[in-house]
């Protein structure tokens, strides 16, 4: 039954692997890549990169310096030319990449007598001529013994402030709404905290992603200032905890997403995921903070 | 900036807070907690209620003072002292409907009770419950101490106790007062074999016979 699941899993994947070694040529946006395999492309890139060990953007750049650097072996096409068709605008950016992968510069590694060398990858995905791939790794790090609960969460009404920017900065955001809230009563004995993930810092840019920091608060609780209400609406949800920094949920995000997911049987819903924050920051060890994660899913 | 400030009586007296696999003897200085009382076992409807009570009062005065600019802290780990009336202190002795404990969040001197009246009020103005008005300041002095962490479930304190109780004896002194628990674990995510805790138990001279 799982095995079943994850074969799926595989076999959409593969396909979006395969077209994207068809067209490295092309601008390969997220959407249409989520498209091509039935995910939502709202979570698209987390699954990406949870099957696939890189993130979508790191997996593409790589498969044209692996292009790049068996034309250079192979053909007698200028460096120039390979430089430009990997998307390189400038030579020098490609052969700093070039260098930062491979050890040596592009006319150093066409001259050298080094047979054609591939740094090993987890998923064990490298460029093949014409997108012959047949298989791949999916990423398995012990997953088995990751604990997900299938949660159904009901309705839940927060009071939330918006912080754009990078996640690592959201806490200025959080001091400005908690004590906020703490001197209107708000902070009662049941007050969750919660963060409302809509964007994936591997591909929006630092600056644009959006992250709402939230506390419950009842009926009577109306917007003010720069206060607002929302209501996060009822679902099933795939929660497991995350015991550490916060600068390392990314990991277990990734776990969830990648890993267990694929292995589940079940389908994200499109979406945002959820963070419900159990500690205190502030009087509690990095080490020991306790995150609980929720990935949205379609009702079965 | 206000971060510099703010005051982190955890780190501020480590010396208290020593939590050493094997037991020590510590010197507790006159400490400030918000406190509230009760009795009987852990767990259950009014516990909860108690625990969130204390929480929410912990966290309302302190967000209050940082919204008005005061002197920000931070709100420390939950605190409990466990007795029985019966005299001993030995929890084991009588059943946990005899048992009496004392919740406390250290904290700050510079906390004012006209602050923890003020935020029982907006609590329970917005219906959060009646047993904030039961959440109090009060100060412990419990001096010398006898003091070690124990790693495991609650229920098996007891065997931590016993070293503690041996230790003691071999200094010369005796347990009186109320044990004590400081919880630096989340039961309510951390398993039971890996919380962590730290037992206090006051202590005096023995008696010469």
């Amino acid at each position: 039954m799982k095995e079943t699941t994850l074969q799926d899993y595989k076999e959409r994947m593969l396909r979006v692997l395969i077209h994207i070694q068809q067209r490295l040529d092309d601008d390969l946006p997220l959407e249409e890549l989520a498209r091509i395999a039935f995910f939502s492309p709202f979570h698209f890139h987390r699954v990406f990169r949870g099957m696939i060990g890189e993130s979508v953007k790191s997996h593409v750049r790589r498969l044209r310096l692996e292009r790049a650097a068996m034309r250079l072996k192979s053909s007698a096409v200028s460096i120039t030319t390979i430089a430009f068709d990997a998307r390189y605008e400038a030579p020098e950016a490609f052969t700093r990449a070039f260098r930062a992968m491979y050890g040596e510069s592009p006319s150093e590694y066409r001259s050298g007598r080094n047979p054609l060398s591939r740094k090993p990858t987890p998923s064990g995905v490298h460029f093949q001529e014409k997108g012959s791939l047949k298989n791949f790794n999916p990423l398995n790090s012990g997953v088995e013994t990751m604990e997900v609960t299938i949660k159904k969460l009901e309705p839940m009404r927060v009071a939330f402030m918006r912080h754009v920017g990078p996640y690592s900065e959201c806490g200025p955001t959080w001091d400005r709404f908690v004590p906020k809230l703490g001197k209107l009563g708000l902070l009662g004995p049941d007050t969750m905290f919660l963060g409302i993930c809509y964007d994936d810092p591997e591909i929006t840019p630092p600056d644009k992603i959006r992250y709402d920091v939230c506390v419950t608060v009842d009926e009577d609780f109306k917007p003010e200032d720069d206060l607002g209400v929302q209501v996060i609406p009822a679902g099933e949800y795939a929660m497991t905890t995350h015991i550490g920094p916060f600068e390392k949920l990314g990991v277990t995000w990734a776990k969830l997403m990648g890993e267990w997911l694929p292995r589940s049987g079940r389908e994200l819903r499109q979406a945002p995921c959820l963070e419900i924050y159990l500690t205190d920051p502030e009087n509690t060890d990095p080490e020991d903070l306790i995150t609980d994660i929720y990935a949205p899913l379609t009702e079965r | 900036m206000a971060d510099q400030e703010k005051t982190d009586l955890f780190r501020k007296h480590k010396d208290e807070y020593a939590s050493p696999k094997k037991p020590v003897r510590v010197f507790v200085k006159k400490a400030t907690y918000l406190a509230i009382d009760g009795e009987g076992g852990p767990g259950g409807e009014i516990f909860q209620a108690k625990i969130g009570a204390l929480y929410a009062m912990a966290y309302t005065i302190k967000m209050t003072r940082k919204f008005g600019g005061k002197r920000d802290y931070v709100v420390c780990k939950l605190e409990t002292q466990w007795w029985h009336d019966d005299g001993g202190s030995d929890l084991g002795d009588v059943s946990k409907d005899e048992w009496r404990w004392k919740m406390l969040i250290r904290t700050p001197g510079f906390v004012r009770p006209a602050e923890v009246a003020g935020a029982a009020a907006v609590l329970i103005e917005k219906g959060k419950g009646a047993e904030v008005e039961n959440v109090k300041l009060e100060t412990l002095s419990e001096g010398e101490c006898v003091q070690m962490l124990h790693v495991g479930p609650y229920e098996n304190e007891g065997e931590s106790v016993a070293v503690m109780k041996i230790f003691a004896e071999k200094e010369g002194l005796v347990f009186h007062g109320r044990h004590h628990d400081i919880y630096i674990s989340d039961p309510r995510r951390v398993p039971p074999e890996r919380l962590k805790t730290i037992l206090r138990h006051p202590v005096k001279k023995k008696a010469k016979s």
